[in-house]
């Protein structure tokens, strides 16, 4: 038995570690922890504030995320104080959102997971003319050709290609060459290159990838355009309370928004719809159906178990979202559970999950039995509107508090808490999104959107490429990994569904961005509560917010990261980082290769995942230093 | 293989003809805010200088800052990160993980000590001996103080490095601050920004690359060619300020005008920032361009000078007026217009929302 620790878990966001007690006669992971390592305590920094800045504080929780605490957000804003925003301002929001979720899931396939599965040294290896050769099957074979609808479609012919020529792999596999000799690999430096999983695929195939991964590295920032356009930036685009800041008019020459900008956003939006269908489904599906084929189907943990969803894109503009109406007006109604999936449709059972569920302490809250924390009440677990936090750091099982050799994990070991679903552990994520509405269609739960048809198309397109069934490669590695593809796609064509629903609106003569009947706080309740929901690019995400006089009065979020990353429970098991990965198999104990991809497959965001909550009228024991006001 | 590599013998090595590599230097000449005169002694640095490797930390921060880096156009992260400089050692884009890479991060050290660049994205959490940020099985605080110490140079990349940034904020629970109230005795540059302009992050590298020196730094120690005027000055909106055409809320007739955005909450009097002359996205926009109040996200504790959106309060940042009025004045060569005409130009605002805005939009039939 060995215990191995990976720290710095790389290619994420955030600092994680992970350790691993691996049987190193059958590569078999008896155990697993992961430990969410550095808590900035934003939560804390939110009480006091001005509702109305909240947004922008949260935004900070993460840059990779950035958007997604935002609208969380503005939507518990908006929800406490009763404001429905304009259509306009819905469509702008939902874009950004659309925006964000294709263009994270493609940075993560290329930028963050790819180096798991291909290697610029098997790169080497590759004939040039084979790979342009491949590259033509790859295009033919598993493309996916689905499509959302489109009623403005002004691209001409589709832009963007992979090049299938032996020029082109040959230059690329100059450059590589180049740097592996050089000595200096810079960000390809000091890797488990020699691990057996890179042999898994012919060379041509890590040749494809690594062309594609510099490709990607410069063509990704183009597909922000409506964040710019609409926020002004991105990372970190600008939102207001009530709608959005970006006024549109067709008649001032200085309008944020008009036609100009809108044929900007619109070609953003279609190179997105280009990248994603000619380049990030054809070699993720290249890729996974090789290692399907080779029996990689391991990897899925808590995923056939139990799988948990918020749901998202409101089509229309909704007057709250505790009162239930948000879940009337969706595009993709991912919410729910869905229990026991991994043992097929037929076994698999479906509770829903809507409006006054989320402000209910019996279906969720949070517990720290292993986190870093104390609660007054020890195994009571407690719901975001009544957390109650005191850090209580006790350090590693061997070394010291700030030099470790292994965490406890009998003892408390993670900044992030546990949160649970009556009482039970559940992953989030594109995969359980994808589980969930799939389940929901099957059983006649729900008619389908468009949106939500197009997720069964693609389960069923995939399981037909593979030649198995939705329940086993969908909660697997490889699945979980797949589905973040074609929800790019999804995404892809969501976006470009509300852009039309935007130009349609304005075209009827709609130009209203912000609601500002109450801006003023002297119009808001003396106390308010609210809620605010989003399916973010790593799962469902919660915000709920304490409002009284006009300020913050309570501020808690439980993100993708903390239901997925979260260390275990006595009563209710391992969270789904460590279950999925005592259900992988590693074949060398010192290099768990297969472990990197299982971590990277949730697409790990830790800087979200720690945080803190502040007990009402509570002083939480903090030194306060300002280190600004040095003279 | 030792560093000694210059920018052109690597382009050499990497198959890149002359002519890309002069096109190179070209844009690089522009992008650091040089003359074209003196693009020949851009080309002779790169001709000659060699390339540091650059170390990149992560301490108290979202990774925003990376995602900036990556945004950046002119010259694209590829180029930057395969060909320019040797980036080492980076959480976010390193393939490597756990015990290997931080060997490789010891065996850097100590083969290039004193010449390579550190670059720092978050802030440093002081609190309980710094047990809020622990990489490797060890404090952030203890990583940072070991990499500073054989560091040329030092880049505080964001606010968060630059200032100790959101989680530093009031009360700031882990006791964060900047990466300069921990290290001193380094060339120090502070780069800030919620994240800082893409194209600022990059010729910031590129500089120290190309002239085996930091860039001029202002009193504050930033760049003074991104840092060395206020959004307010560079700003297009500006003609409105002082002309006293304000929009008195959002979405009004002011707001779909474009004027100016001071009265919600604008902090561009106080911001020092390439925004309003660069912009985002290769110019595209920016907040202000987008009808956002810009937030000052480059300065100083911005965090605690809100709420964002009430008109410019007190701000405790060193050579500005804090009364934006007599900002506004100042800056306007003492245009009393520009505050006296808010009333009358506000009352004009008030008749032209009363007008139904005709929006007659074209497009093909749906």
């Amino acid at each position: 038995m060995k215990r191995i620790v990976v720290d710095p878990v790389t290619r994420i966001e955030g600092h994680l570690r992970v350790e691993l007690k691996i049987d190193e006669a059958t590569g078999k992971v008896e155990d697993a922890l992961s430990s969410g390592t550095a808590w900035r305590g934003i939560e804390l920094i939110l009480k006091d504030r001005d509702p109305r800045d909240a947004w922008a504080f949260v935004q900070r929780i993460c840059g990779v995320c950035t958007t997604v605490h935002a609208l969380a957000s503005l939507r518990s804003v908006e929800d406490a104080l009763g404001i429905e925003i304009p259509k306009n301002a819905n469509y702008m929001r939902n874009i950004m959102n659309a925006t964000q979720t294709a263009q994270d899931h493609l940075v993560h396939f290329y930028h963050l997971h790819a180096l798991d599965w291909v290697s610029p040294v098997e790169a080497l290896k590759a004939d040039p003319a084979a790979t342009a050769a491949l590259q033509n099957t790859v295009l033919e074979k598993y493309a996916l050709p689905l499509s959302g609808p489109m009623d403005f479609n002004f691209d001409a012919y589709p832009k963007d290609f992979p090049k299938a020529t032996t020029a082109y792999y040959k230059a690329v596999q100059g450059k590589v060459k180049q740097i592996v000799e050089s000595g200096q690999l810079g960000i390809f430096a000091a890797h488990w290159w020699d691990h057996p999983d890179y042999q898994l695929l012919p060379p041509e195939v890590h040749l494809m990838a690594v062309g594609h991964y510099l490709n990607m590295l410069d063509r990704q920032r183009e597909l922000v355009g409506s964040h710019v356009v609409f926020g002004g930036k991105n990372p970190h685009p600008h939102y207001i309370v009530g709608g959005m800041p970006c006024s549109i008019s067709m008649n001032d020459m200085n309008a944020p928004v008009n036609s100009e900008r809108l044929a900007v956003v619109d070609q953003s939006i279609m190179l997105a719809i280009n990248l994603v269908n000619y380049f990030y489904l054809p070699d993720l599906l290249a890729i996974g159906h090789m290692y399907v084929q080779k029996g990689y189907v391991d990897g899925g943990g808590l995923a056939k178990e139990r799988v948990l969803g918020y749901g998202d894109f409101p089509d229309e503009p909704y007057t709250g979202i505790a009162n239930g109406d948000f879940h009337k007006k969706l595009l993709l109604r991912s919410n729910g559970v869905v229990e026991n999936f991994g043992k097929g449709l037929s076994a698999a059972v479906y509770h829903d999950l809507t409006g006054k569920d989320y402000a209910d302490p019996a279906i969720l809250a949070e517990g720290v039995e292993h986190s870093w924390y104390n609660y007054p009440q020890a195994g009571k677990d407690l719901h975001p509107f009544e957390g109650v936090t005191a850090q209580n750091y006790t350090g590693p099982k061997e070394g010291t508090k700030t030099e470790w050799k292994y965490l406890d994990e009998s003892g408390k070991y993670s900044w992030l808490k546990t949160p649970k679903w009556k009482g039970k552990m559940a992953e989030v994520g594109p995969l359980a999104r994808y589980i969930i509405v799939y389940t929901k269609v099957k059983k006649g739960v729900i008619q389908p959107t468009w949106a939500e048809k197009m997720v069964v198309d693609q389960i069923e397109a995939v399981s037909k490429v593979l030649g198995l069934p939705p329940e086993v490669w969908l909660p697997t590695m490889v699945g979980r990994t797949a589905v973040r593809g074609l929800e790019a796609q999804l995404n892809a064509y969501i976006n470009k569904y509300f852009f039309d629903k935007l130009i349609k609106n304005i075209r009827a003569g709609d130009t209203a961005v912000a609601n500002t009947v109450k801006w003023e706080p002297a119009s808001w309740a003396k106390a308010a509560k609210g809620v605010g929901l989003h399916e973010a690019p790593r799962g469902a995400l919660g915000h709920w917010v304490v409002i009284k006089d006009g300020k913050i009065d309570n501020y808690q979020a439980i993100v993708p990261t903390t239901w997925n990353g979260c260390p275990r429970d006595s009563k209710a098991g391992y969270g789904a980082y460590e279950a999925s990965m005592i259900d992988t198999k590693v074949k060398v104990a010192d290099k768990p290769l297969e472990i990197l991809k299982t971590i990277h497959s949730f697409d790990p965001c830790i800087a979200c995942a720690t945080h803190l909550y502040d007990a009402e009228g509570k002083e939480v024991g903090v030194v306060h230093t300002d280190p600004y006001f040095k003279v | 293989m030792e560093h000694s590599d210059s920018m052109w013998a690597l382009f050499q090595k990497r198959g890149v003809s002359r002519r890309s590599f002069l096109k190179t230097c070209a844009v690089v000449t522009g992008m650091l805010g040089l003359s074209p005169a003196m693009l020949p002694k851009v080309v002779a640095a790169a001709e000659k200088k060699t390339l540091p490797p650059v170390i990149w930390l992560h301490g108290h921060e979202c990774t925003g800052c990376d995602e900036a880096f990556i945004r950046s156009q002119s010259p694209l992260a590829s180029d930057v990160v395969l060909n320019m400089i040797s980036l080492e050692y980076s959480d976010t884009l390193s393939a490597s993980a756990g015990e290997a890479f931080e060997h490789h991060l010891k065996d850097l050290m100590k083969k290039y000590a004193g010449q390579y660049i550190l670059a720092v994205e978050g802030g440093v959490p002081l609190a309980d001996n710094g047990i809020h940020c622990m990489t490797g099985g060890r404090t952030f605080l203890a990583a940072l103080k070991e990499a500073a110490a054989g560091a040329a140079a030092i880049i505080e990349y964001g606010s968060c490095a630059a200032w100790g940034g959101i989680q530093a904020a009031k009360p700031n629970p882990t006791k964060s601050v900047s990466v300069s109230d921990v290290i001193s005795g380094k060339p120090i540059v502070k780069v800030p920004g919620c994240p800082p302009i893409p194209e600022v992050m990059t010729a910031v590298v590129m500089h120290f690359a190309l002239f085996g020196q930091l860039p001029p730094l202002d009193a504050q120690g930033r760049p003074k060619q991104f840092y060395g005027n206020r959004i307010h000055d560079t700003c297009y909106r500006r003609p409105f300020f002082d002309s006293g055409m304000f929009v008195e809320k959002f979405d009004d007739a002011g707001a779909k005008a474009g004027w100016c955005l001071y009265k919600v909450g604008c902090r561009g009097p106080v911001a020092y920032n390439s925004c309003g002359n660069m912009r985002w996205w290769n110019g595209l926009s920016y907040p202000i361009q987008s009808g956002a109040p810009c937030f000052a996200c480059g300065s100083n504790n911005f965090w605690d000078n809100g709420p964002f959106f009430e008109r410019l309060p007190d701000l405790p940042v060193p050579g500005t007026i804090a009364d934006a009025d007599k900002v506004g004045m100042v800056a306007a060569g003492a245009a009393l217009v520009g505050v006296v005409a808010h009333g009358a130009l506000s009352a004009m605002q008030k008749s032209k929302q009363a007008k139904q805005q005709d929006t007659d939009v074209r497009g093909p039939e749906a």
